[in-house]
């Protein structure tokens, strides 16, 4: 088996081999990421009706459904009837710690059968369970630590109480999240990532970041295009104003 | 001009279990576990210019190729329309490309130690097989029985579902067009189309056939078997195998660009996840990606982002209740790295998008299969020099018209025509090309350089070909010449050339 530093050498060794095609740098980072996300949160903080128009136009064009309350006592209603026109009634949600309010009451109000995911690991019968509730659950709910204007995408860091299965093992994805998330650029959103990776405690501190364009999809079959191949078959926004 | 020195050498190592230069196991599959399975697969014996000429007499397939390729074109031109700036990005990632490969050492040391720091494992593959060896030791150790398998064309490249067959695992294709073509024992036809030479209802049959039961031909039914059937199977598995699009290597970070969600299934479910990169996926930073994300699926598809962007920074963490509890990623050499200083540098830019496919007057003739490897379309060419050395693309490297369309619409803008006239240069003088075909440049490299000679070569054609012009066009031509005028028409050298008529507008001037 060929080692670390033999893997390496037979590189340098080629490297030394040739200059190059042309003189070429790599992008250039922001020098301190978190001033850059800094300052792109206080364009944000004049721009996001912009940034909130430009997403709910992308995103219903991917066929995204695009909901608006005013607080996130509200939220369960219209998961409510998300859930009753689509005769589903098994919902997991990410923990009311990471999604910064607690919504079971709401969901079980509405006749829901909801499920918070545990901000804490359990134990392995535990997990056992939890997966076949997963996996059988019609609807998750999760929050959304990037709303992204260009392209509107949804980006979910995973980590303590927000499980990467959440938005992705139910046929309909409900994502939750407010004004603080929006951001109009791709490149913003690259600011935003350089920021969570400099800051040991932020985001970056999940093993899995997803940025959701929609929903799932295929067009392997004569290019026809299908929804809900492997995840969601539906993507909902709810955006809270306050 | 080229700063590069050195040319094109053969590979160090043919694909153990199979001839040099054919692709290998078109027909095996996982009901087959005999022994010598790997050694005894049948291979393509069929030449080149004899599955070219097949492919344009299967009519679904002309069909097929000319909607799909069609409909990638126009969406792709339609999304960079509306994009003023892709331009501009276009050239800001081939510079990140030229620039990863010139410290590529360092970019790598950096992965290697950031995916460590996060928890994850890293190895090295030199060879095809070293890579396999590495990814069956790692089953073997965690006891797997059922593997899970993102799309993946590095996977595809060393034959690593064989090996892993043939080893008593059971191997699951996850992407919707992979899966289709591993129930069919077939080979994908397009970079990211797989079954695109399909229809549906064969695939229907196909289903019905494998699964055992009554399949509408209808792809959302189809769709949704195959939903049902491998949910099961993500939930059971024990390893996940992917590729990566990208490695960022100031965090660690493994980033899968899908559309269907398997690549996040497969990265969240299972104990094990193992990731397969070419050592030329690494890229510095995150800065660096947004760059590719905003170029990337512009041009496979059409769509501004795919479905799923996932970024995968080493496996569970202590607060997750999910996630894979090792993470390996193995970096792979396979030919790579000989071309950094090769003719075949620019390769490695490659996104793996597939555009040139699309737009490639050969390839919509003529579909991936042809081909005859893992890696289809005018960069396939290159990418079957690159694994299995230039002899094996004699035929290959004149399987383009040098049209240039493949480079303009290249998101790193890679200048493959250049490259396929160096690797044509290059069996000419290695004497690799046939000798006629030899004599033939020969002769008319000579009579190039004779510009007094090439002004008597007109009047001289046009009396040799007067047998043969109807209608100002050769239809037919005697023994060796024939070849060409069996499939297609020559122009008859014009009553007056270019040269002569400037010749006597300089005379009347």
């Amino acid at each position: 088996m060929t080692t670390r530093a033999e893997f390496m050498e037979r590189i340098r060794r080629e490297m030394a081999r040739t200059r190059g095609l042309f003189p070429a740098r790599v992008a250039e980072r922001p020098a301190d990421p978190m001033t850059a996300a800094e300052l792109v949160r206080r364009q944000l903080a004049e721009r996001w009706p912009q940034a909130l128009e430009r997403f709910r136009q992308e995103f219903e064009r991917l066929s995204g459904v695009f909901h608006a309350v005013a607080s996130p006592s509200e939220v369960p209603a219209v998961v409510g009837r998300i859930a009753r026109e689509r005769s589903a009634r098994r919902l997991i949600t990410w923990s009311a710690g990471a999604l910064g309010a607690d919504l079971g009451e709401g969901f079980r109000r509405e006749g829901l059968d909801a499920v918070a995911m545990p901000d804490d690991p359990v134990d392995e019968a535990a997990a056992r369970e939890l997966r076949a509730i997963n996996a059988a659950a019609e609807i998750g709910i999760t929050g959304a630590d990037l709303a992204i204007g260009e392209t509107g995408t949804l980006v979910l860091v995973s980590g303590r109480g927000r499980p990467r299965s959440t938005s992705l093992l139910p046929e309909y994805h409900v994502a939750v999240f407010d004004r603080r998330a929006l951001v109009e650029t791709l490149e913003q959103a690259g600011v935003m990532l350089e920021a969570w990776h400099a800051d040991p405690a932020g985001p970056m501190s999940g093993g899995v970041i997803n940025f959701i364009t929609g929903p799932s999809r295929t067009a392997d079959i004569e290019l026809t295009l299908t929804r809900g191949v492997h995840g969601p078959r539906e993507v909902h926004a709810i955006f809270v104003s306050r | 001009m080229s700063l590069l020195r050195g040319g094109l050498r053969p590979p160090s190592e043919p694909p153990p279990g199979m001839a040099p230069a054919k692709p290998a196991l078109e027909r095996s599959g996982p009901h087959l576990r005999e022994e010598n399975t790997l050694l005894s697969a049948p291979v393509e014996s069929r030449s080149f210019p004899e599955r070219a000429a097949g492919a344009t007499r299967d009519r679904f397939l002309q069909q097929a190729l000319t909607i799909a390729t069609t409909r990638f074109v126009a969406s792709r031109d339609e999304v960079f329309a509306a994009f003023p700036q892709g331009d501009a990005l276009r050239d800001r990632a081939r510079q990140i490309k030229e620039a990863v490969l010139q410290r590529l050492d360092h970019y790598l040391e950096e992965l290697t130690a950031n995916v460590e720091r996060a928890g994850g494992h890293v190895h090295f593959a030199t060879t095809a097989e070293e890579a396999r060896a590495i990814i069956l030791d790692l089953a073997r150790r965690n006891q797997v029985k059922l593997i899970v398998k993102g799309k993946s064309m590095a996977a595809e490249e060393i034959h690593l579902n064989e090996a892993l067959e043939h080893a008593g695992m059971a191997v699951a294709e996850t992407d919707l067009g992979e899966y289709i073509i591993q129930l069919a024992h077939e080979r994908p036809s397009h970079i990211i189309a797989p079954a695109i030479h399909k229809t549906k209802a064969q695939i229907a049959d196909l289903f019905a056939r494998e699964l055992r039961r009554e399949v509408a031909a209808d792809p959302e039914v189809i769709t949704g078997l195959a939903r049902g059937t491998l949910r099961e199977k993500f939930l059971q598995a024990d390893m996940g195998i992917t590729g990566a699009n990208f490695a960022v290597a100031d965090t660690g970070t493994i980033v899968l660009v899908t559309n269907e969600g398997n690549g996040r299934m497969v990265t969240s479910l299972p104990r094990v996840h193992v990731a397969l990169m070419g050592v030329e996926k690494v890229i510095p930073s995150m800065t660096d990606l947004v760059i590719f994300l905003q170029i990337l699926a512009k041009s496979a598809t059409g769509q501004k982002l795919s479905s799923y962007t996932t970024l995968v920074r080493g496996p569970r963490r202590p607060t997750e209740l999910e996630g894979p509890q090792e993470l390996h990623l193995v970096l792979m050499d396979n030919g790579r790295v000989r071309q950094l200083a090769g003719t075949l540098r620019e390769a490695l830019y490659c996104l793996r998008c597939g555009a040139c496919l699309n737009v490639c007057p050969v390839y919509r003739q003529i579909g991936g299969h042809a081909y005859g490897d893992t890696y289809p379309g005018p960069i396939g060419i290159l990418m079957t020099a690159m694994l299995r050395g230039t002899p094996a693309v004699k035929d290959l490297a004149h399987a383009s018209s040098l049209c240039g369309a493949c480079a303009e619409v290249c998101p790193v803008r890679i200048d493959i025509p250049r490259m396929l006239i160096e690797l044509r240069e290059h069996l000419d003088r290695e004497k690799i090309a046939p000798w006629p075909e030899r004599l033939l440049f020969k002769a008319c490299g000579w009579l190039l350089g004779r510009p007094a000679l090439y002004r008597l070569a007109a009047p001289l054609a046009r009396l040799g070909q007067a047998p043969f012009v109807r209608d100002g066009r050769i239809r037919s031509l005697p023994s060796f010449f024939g070849r060409w005028t069996r499939t297609r028409d020559l122009p008859a050298v014009a009553a007056r050339t270019f040269g002569e008529r400037w010749a006597a507008l300089e005379r009347g001037a």
